[in-house]
């Protein structure tokens, strides 16, 4: 995985790379961390992005960042966040950047989306299908039940009045009308209570169109493969144990503590 | 008549040109707005990612900044991603009792079924009624019904 490559907090070899080899990559033999080389300034030692970024494939990486939330944006945000938590910032940033390019308009918000509905869909089958299964407990044998209803509510209302959809590439004159409820998402402690906890169906969102599936579809491979393996990667992260300490920090820390 | 600056110019502390960029994404009255979205991204890089965008669409490019940025203070590590993270564990989740439900309804209709075709078994009747008993390859599955 490209990720693992750029942003490799796994001890490499001590080569070229050397982005969490011994000399921290930005002073010894390592030559200018991904940052540095793209940025194009001298790589100091201790040098924040230099763990996280190889001049490999790290430079391409970087730049999506840069572009995105700037370097001393991104400076800012891992100074303010522990040593051994800063790989995953790193990784995330990487990919909200990456999300951001494909689908400058709503960036990762729309894979959001597309959970949500995913989410919105499986509840709703869910509901039916435990009514259903109260009334095979009954009794008497029930009537065949029909088939089972596509999740259907009331028809979407437009926040924001009709505006041509967005597309997953970069802006261009939408054919597939997709157009996102945003109001719906501005509680960000409300995601977590979604769906297992049988909330009611909140007041009608935004469906995404048949355009959606194509967005996972795609996400899953074409174009969105290398998102989507990173995404999958952090996925896999963040489910280990996220307060743990990451299992390649030592590396950086390692390296950190080389560079001092 | 003065017209009000935008949460950006005032963020900025600048004058408010007639046709800035900011000011149908971010109007006065929500100065929060700006704030995160230049915290997290910074002003300029905003405008570039803006002055990209077909005009129809900047609102809602500015909302999503405005929720990534967001989501992104309140959790400096993993930002949106952690919102994805648990999504999927949500979608992992109802999919596991969709599966159980309908394995329960297989079960209870296999039940009406066999109950329908030989209705004088009471052996039948009586095995039938337990969900227990049927020897389930995957105990992991069997431990669902206890």
């Amino acid at each position: 995985m490209s990720m693992n490559t750029s942003c490799s907090g796994s001890p490499s070899g001590g080569g070229g790379g050397g982005s969490s080899s011994g000399g921290g990559g930005s002073s010894g033999g390592g030559g200018p961390c991904g940052a540095c080389k793209f940025l194009r300034r001298k790589c100091v030692p201790g040098c924040i992005f230099a763990p996280y970024f190889d001049s490999e494939q790290g430079a391409t990486h970087f730049a999506a960042v840069h572009k995105v939330f700037g370097a001393s944006n991104v400076s800012k945000l891992l100074m303010n966040i522990p040593v051994h938590k800063r790989l995953d910032a790193v990784v995330t940033i990487c990919y909200e950047a990456q999300a951001r390019l494909r689908d400058p308009v709503y960036g990762c918000v729309a894979h959001i989306f597309a959970l949500q509905q995913q989410i919105v869909n499986l509840q709703a089958e869910l509901s039916y299908l435990q009514g259903y299964l109260a009334t095979l407990e009954l009794p008497h044998p029930p009537q065949p039940p029909p088939i089972p209803p596509q999740p259907t509510l009331a028809p979407p209302t437009l926040s924001i009045s009709d505006l041509p959809p967005p597309h997953p590439t970069p802006a261009s004159t939408a054919t597939v009308p997709i157009t996102y409820d945003l109001s719906s998402l501005f509680e960000p402690m409300a995601q977590t209570s979604w769906a297992m906890h049988n909330r009611p169906i909140d007041a009608p969102r935004q469906f995404l169109s048949s355009d959606t599936s194509s967005l996972q579809s795609s996400g899953d491979g074409g174009g969105g493969g290398d998102l989507q393996t990173l995404a999958h990667e952090l996925l896999r992260r963040h489910r280990v144990d996220p307060t743990a300490p990451v299992a390649c920090s030592s590396a950086p820390s390692s390296s950190q503590s080389h560079s001092k | 008549m003065i017209s009000e600056r935008c949460a950006a110019c005032k963020n900025q502390r600048r004058k408010c040109p007639s046709d800035c960029i900011f000011s149908p994404c971010f109007p006065a009255n929500d100065p929060q707005k700006f704030a995160c979205v230049h915290k997290i991204y910074g002003g300029s890089n905003v405008g570039k990612m803006l002055q990209g965008i077909p005009t129809y669409l900047r609102e809602q490019a500015a909302n999503a900044l405005y929720l990534e940025a967001k989501w992104r203070i309140h959790d400096p590590v993993y930002g949106c991603v952690g919102i994805i993270s648990s999504l999927y564990e949500q979608i992992q989740n109802a999919e596991i009792e969709l599966a159980k439900i309908q394995t329960q309804i297989t079960f209870y209709k296999l039940q009406t079924q066999r109950i329908e075709a030989e209705p004088n078994s009471e052996v039948l009747q009586a095995q039938s009624s337990n969900m227990e008993q049927f020897e389930w390859d995957n105990p992991t599955i069997a431990s669902w019904f206890n």
